[in-house]
């Protein structure tokens, strides 16, 4: 089934062009890397996906399985399936993750979440990433680490049962060790059906989750898609290969 | 034309409810010496508290009114009653000697099942005297003491007049002045050494007359290593009320609602809308509805949208909440427009059968409600009737032949048997279907007579696609056209004649729902014939009516509009329609004086507000006030050696009372005193808590929370006077200000000379909502010793873009988004209440919060 259908995506912000006409489509259970060097506009087209108020689309369209959504707002996109995890995630102050936890599953998963249930799964999805019940117990991204945010962030995800999932960067700040956990955790996620898109600039975390497609973000295009195999022929060339090669395929 | 339209929605935490008590004595307004008399004959006054009162008077008199922070140049101090007594009782310690009212309005706040279930005593206020004060008898026994000043005095005179105006003196402040002069009501509290208090004790204020004052005086005394919290709230209005299904603003309070009684057991709500009134009695008359005179009592508030602001063009439709001695003609009446959709393709219905000796009871229908049975219903209404009690007949001209055959295909369609057709008769052509079931289920739905036919609510909540078929069905048995030449040219509207008057109002409330404003007008025919009410569409509204009942012969004709506004039926073009809300001039407003006249409030029931009145106009019980009310009090704490003195604050007054209130703490050695402050209600509240810390080893810790809103400034802080060594405090404040509403930190930090060793810290968190509102701070900080360890952190933060668009990526909504910041930068507050205080705090910003979103 498809889940995302991105056609001829043209947007700015602050009246300069950041995309420049993307097209893209992200099937049922498929795992998709989008790359790029820095200030390309990776993390401007997550942004878009997810309904930022600030960009502008100027032209082109999206549609969430077969929804046109584009000028719906980021609370409807959610609820449509749609999750964004960001690369730096926002602090909230006096709201425990906890409660925030429960709050947004109650809100993608209808008032039938009992607080008992709720809290025992939690515990349980907690353990996959590594973190107690402490960590649950802290403000929402507030003095949280890099890795820890990240953490909060692929909790969140776990909680809401999305269809998609758009992961910013959620690799940064990582050690080793948190990159499998975190892995390992999307990957369960992706096996039960939810696309995946992956944002990032390394391919150390594609290591972990085999992409089908890998996109090569320039200059708010995307110039080149690939297979697996890309990431690796991008890592000893590197981006400006494709750059002084134009569309190669 | 753009047009906004904002409504302040500020219905829920505006207006509580209002007992209809009848004071028993009061000083009449203004303050003077004669008052002062009174007070003290009446309470029985030793001669040295009088000569007290009497010198505190001078003293607000000649005291300058402070000019250096929130505007209190508008207090109308002659217009303000400073002693009104509710009962001749004196309280007794027992529940049940509670006059009836008043026990209901504390019963309303919960009060009974609070004490039982989480606090340790309780008092309670109501306009100038205290009507209950309880402690458990546990701590009753052990020395406790929890009475109102009155008792204080007379019974414990040898504590109390010890510390009395000790704390707090008389040349204080001048409102601590004015508070000596006429105080009434309060606590007295005594702690014994080492007696800890492991619950609360609570005092409930409320005001409830207009331009009442109340100035209550609380002294608590903590004697060596003891401890206690104190609670007091001051709810208004807007309070929360706990019924058999979870607490619930009180607007959602309906006639036979189970609120929880003193007993402990769920009972309704009694009627409380029906009161003798003396005063002006308002007539008010608006365009679009000649058949409804409104009548109101002068302090009924009505939701209006004053003429001024609504005149340009790409107007801003600002509303405000009024009371009808404020209102001038041309100002624009809001009604409420329900758009609430019900909409069910089949529905079950009862009938009831003739007699019961006949056919024995009631049958159950299902029926298709569909679009062709609403333009059924709508043929009903205008040519059907019931003869006997087993014929349904409709009657058309013999013009109306389509009309004819439609309703003859939808009998066949819903009864599945074909009518009888009876030849012409004065023009008229009639279809009887003879069956009892038809007949009854119309009869009974509907109404027999065309003097009685309605429009059951159900079919009033269905969507506005099937209801235009009813009206089309209307309009085609009741309705014509007039394209009539007058002198000034020619004029056309829709016109729908009916001898329902409920009816008639029902269509022009469905009209509503198609955004059509159209306007009843009521004519006498003479004779033995009923008035008729016809209801016009025309103006703006032309088209848009021509269009949903498929009418073609109008023309568009550019000066229909102008045309239209010539003759009466021009009503209409003045009103509008926007979002959920159709605004009308008002065509003339006149009073009378009534005395005694039995006036019915509207219940807060939808239905009956609107059959009454259509205009947004509040449940009387559910008042404001129309004069501003003034509270006063002066609160005195004293923590003798290692008592630790703990005092919270839930101010939720409504948005007509100066709050100016002097709070303040001695606190003695190794004595630790908290001043827990919230405001979130209230016009103007100037409140600083202050603990002086007297003796070494003091500490003092005051944390003050604001919400200003609309019209609000809340003008708040705290004081710590170190005069002593090794003393410590720390202050924290929390001010959210929105949709303009201003919040101020005023703070003071003071270290005497010679006092070493002393550490202070403030921190002032402000956040606000949009570019409106306003906040700021004021610190003064004042040393007179170098060994003090100092600090103050003041931040001021807005809602940003990127919380919201984080919070909302997780499916909350805008408002969610907010409500979930805001809670989280008071939570810090909130940790510090016990359970159900913080819940009903989370509440009320909630709630205050909701209501301000245009």
């Amino acid at each position: 089934m498809e889940l995302l259908r991105i056609e001829d995506l043209h947007v700015e912000v602050e009246g300069k062009d950041i995309l420049k006409g993307i097209d893209l489509v992200i099937n049922e259970g498929e795992i998709h890397a989008l790359m790029g060097p820095n200030g390309v506009g990776k993390t401007s087209l997550g942004y878009v996906i997810a309904g930022h108020p600030k960009y502008k689309i100027t032209r082109g369209k999206i549609y969430f399985r077969g929804k046109d959504i584009t000028s719906l707002r980021p609370d409807e996109r959610a609820k449509e399936g749609l999750f964004l995890a960001f690369q730096h995630p926002v602090e909230i102050q006096g709201v425990s993750l906890n409660h925030f936890l429960y709050n947004i599953s109650k809100r993608n998963n209808g008032n039938g979440v009992n607080v008992i249930e709720f809290r025992k799964s939690l515990l349980e999805k907690a353990k996959t990433l590594g973190v107690n019940s402490e960590f649950l117990n802290r403000q929402l991204n507030v003095g949280l680490s890099g890795g820890e945010k990240k953490r909060a962030e692929i909790m969140q995800l776990l909680v809401t049962d999305s269809k998609l999932a758009i992961l910013d960067e959620v690799d940064s700040g990582t050690d080793i060790d948190s990159l499998k956990v975190l892995t390992k955790a999307i990957e369960e996620v992706n096996n039960t059906g939810t696309g995946i898109l992956l944002v990032t600039h390394y391919d150390r975390i594609l290591n972990y989750l085999k992409p089908d497609y890998i996109h090569v973000l320039i200059d708010g295009k995307i110039e080149k898609t690939g297979n697996y195999e890309l990431s690796k022929e991008l890592e000893t060339k590197g981006y400006n290969w494709i750059k002084e090669n134009g569309v190669a395929s | 034309m753009k047009q906004e339209f904002n409504v302040r929605d500020d219905y829920k935490t505006k207006y509580g409810f209002r007992e209809d008590v009848k004071t028993v004595f009061d000083t009449g307004r203004g303050l003077g010496k004669e008052v002062i008399d009174k007070i003290s004959d009446r309470k029985k006054e030793a001669s040295w508290l009088h000569e007290f009162r009497l010198k505190a008077l001078e003293t607000f008199k000649a005291k300058p009114m402070p000019q250096w922070g929130a505007d209190l140049n508008h207090i109308g101090f002659e217009d303000i009653v400073y002693y009104l007594d509710p009962s001749e009782k004196k309280e007794s310690g027992k529940w049940e000697d509670v006059p009836e009212k008043i026990k209901n309005t504390f019963e309303k706040l919960g009060i009974p099942e609070a004490e039982r279930k989480f606090l340790a005593g309780v008092g309670a206020q109501f306009e100038s005297e205290s009507v209950y004060h309880k402690i458990r008898e546990d701590l009753e026994k052990q020395g406790v003491i929890f009475v109102d000043p009155d008792a204080g005095l007379s019974k414990y005179e040898h504590i109390f007049k010890k510390w009395f105006g000790q704390v707090v003196p008389i040349e204080d402040n001048k409102f601590s002045a004015l508070n000596s002069a006429c105080f009434s009501g309060g606590s007295f509290i005594y702690i014994p050494p080492g007696v800890k208090v492991d619950l609360p004790l609570q005092a409930y204020f409320r005001i409830n007359a207009e331009s009442a004052g109340q100035f209550e005086r609380t002294l608590i005394i903590a004697d060596k290593n003891s401890e206690i919290t104190y609670i007091e709230g001051c709810f208004t209005e807007g309070t929360p009320i706990t019924t058999i299904e979870g607490v619930k603003p009180i607007e959602e309070i309906e006639v036979g609602t189970l609120v929880l009684t003193h007993k402990s057991r769920y009972k309704p709500v009694y009627n409380i809308q029906k009161r003798k009134y003396s005063g002006k009695l308002y007539k008010l008359n608006y365009y679009g509805n000649a058949k409804h005179t409104l009548e109101v009592t002068a302090d009924h508030p009505i939701l209006i949208s004053k003429r001024e602001k609504s005149e340009a063009k790409n107007k801003i439709w600002e509303t405000e909440w009024s009371t009808p001695s404020k209102l001038s003609k041309g100002d624009y009446v809001v009604m409420p427009i329900d758009r609430e959709i019900i909409s069910q393709e089949n529905r079950d219905f009862v009938v009831a059968f003739g007699s019961k000796k006949r056919t024995g009871g009631y049958v159950r229908i299902n029926v298709k409600t569909d679009k062709d049975f609403f333009r059924l219903i709508g043929y009903y209404l205008s040519e059907g009737s019931v003869m006997g009690k087993n014929y349904l007949t409709f009657t058309f001209n013999k013009k109306e032949k389509a009309a004819l055959e439609d309703v003859k295909k939808l009998l066949m369609k819903y009864f599945n048997k074909a009518p009888l057709e009876y030849g012409e008769y004065k023009n008229g052509i009639s279809l009887v279907l003879c069956s009892t079931l038809a007949a009854q289920f119309f009869e009974q739905q509907f109404g027999k007579g065309a003097k009685n036919k309605n429009i059951p609510t159900w079919a009033m909540k269905e969507s506005p696609e099937k209801q235009i078929e009813l009206i089309k069905g209307m309009w085609i048995g009741d309705g014509s056209f007039m394209n009539k030449a007058y002198s000034y040219g020619i004029k056309r509207m829709f016109r729908i004649n009916t001898v329902s008057s409920q009816l008639a109002e029902q269509i022009w409330r469905m009209l509503f729902r198609q955004n059509i404003f159209s306007s009843i007008h009521r004519s006498k025919r003479g004779g033995r014939r009923a008035d008729m009410y016809c209801i016009y569409i025309g103006g703006d509204y032309l088209m848009k009516f021509a269009n949903i009942i498929g009418f073609s012969e109008v023309i568009v004709n550019k000066q229909y509009h102008m045309l239209a506004e010539v003759g009466i039926e021009s009503s209409v073009s003045y009103a509008v329609i926007i979002g959920d809300y159709a605004l009308t001039p008002i065509r003339s407003i006149e009073f009378e004086r009534v005395k005694f006249k039995e006036v019915y409030n509207f219940s807060v029931e939808e239905d009956e507000t609107y059959t009454s009145n259509h205009i947004a106009v509040h449940n009387c019980s559910a008042t404001t006030y129309s004069k501003d009310s003034l509270h006063s009090a002066v609160v005195e704490l004293v923590a003798l050696e290692g008592a630790k003195l703990r005092y919270v604050t839930l101010q939720n007054w409504s948005d007509n009372v100066y709050n100016l209130v002097t709070k303040r703490a001695f606190a003695y050695k190794n004595a630790k005193v908290e001043w827990i402050d919230a405001n979130i209600g209230s016009k103007i509240t100037m409140k600083f808590p202050s603990v002086y810390m007297m003796e070494e080893g003091a500490r003092a810790d005051i944390l003050s929370v604001a919400y200003a809103g609309r019209g609000q400034h809340q003008d708040t802080g705290g004081k710590t006077v170190h005069l002593a060594p090794n003393t410590t405090s720390r202050i924290i404040s929390k001010s959210i200000s929105k949709d303009g509403g201003r919040t101020s930190y005023r703070g003071l930090v003071e270290v005497a000379k010679g006092c070493t060793g002393v550490k202070n810290s403030v921190r002032c968190d402000a956040l606000l909502m949009d570019e409106k509102s306003r906040s700021d701070t004021y610190p003064t900080i004042k040393i007179d010793e170098e060994d003090a360890t100092i600090s103050h952190e003041a931040f001021v933060g807005k809602i940003g873009e990127e919380q919201l668009f984080y919070l909302m990526s997780r499916g909350l909504s805008e408002q969610e988004a907010m409500s979930m910041i805001v809670l989280g930068f008071v939570s810090e507050f909130t940790r510090t209440l016990p359970m159900e205080y913080a819940v009903e705090f989370n509440r009320l910003i909630q709630l205050n919060m909701e209501g301000a979103i245009g």
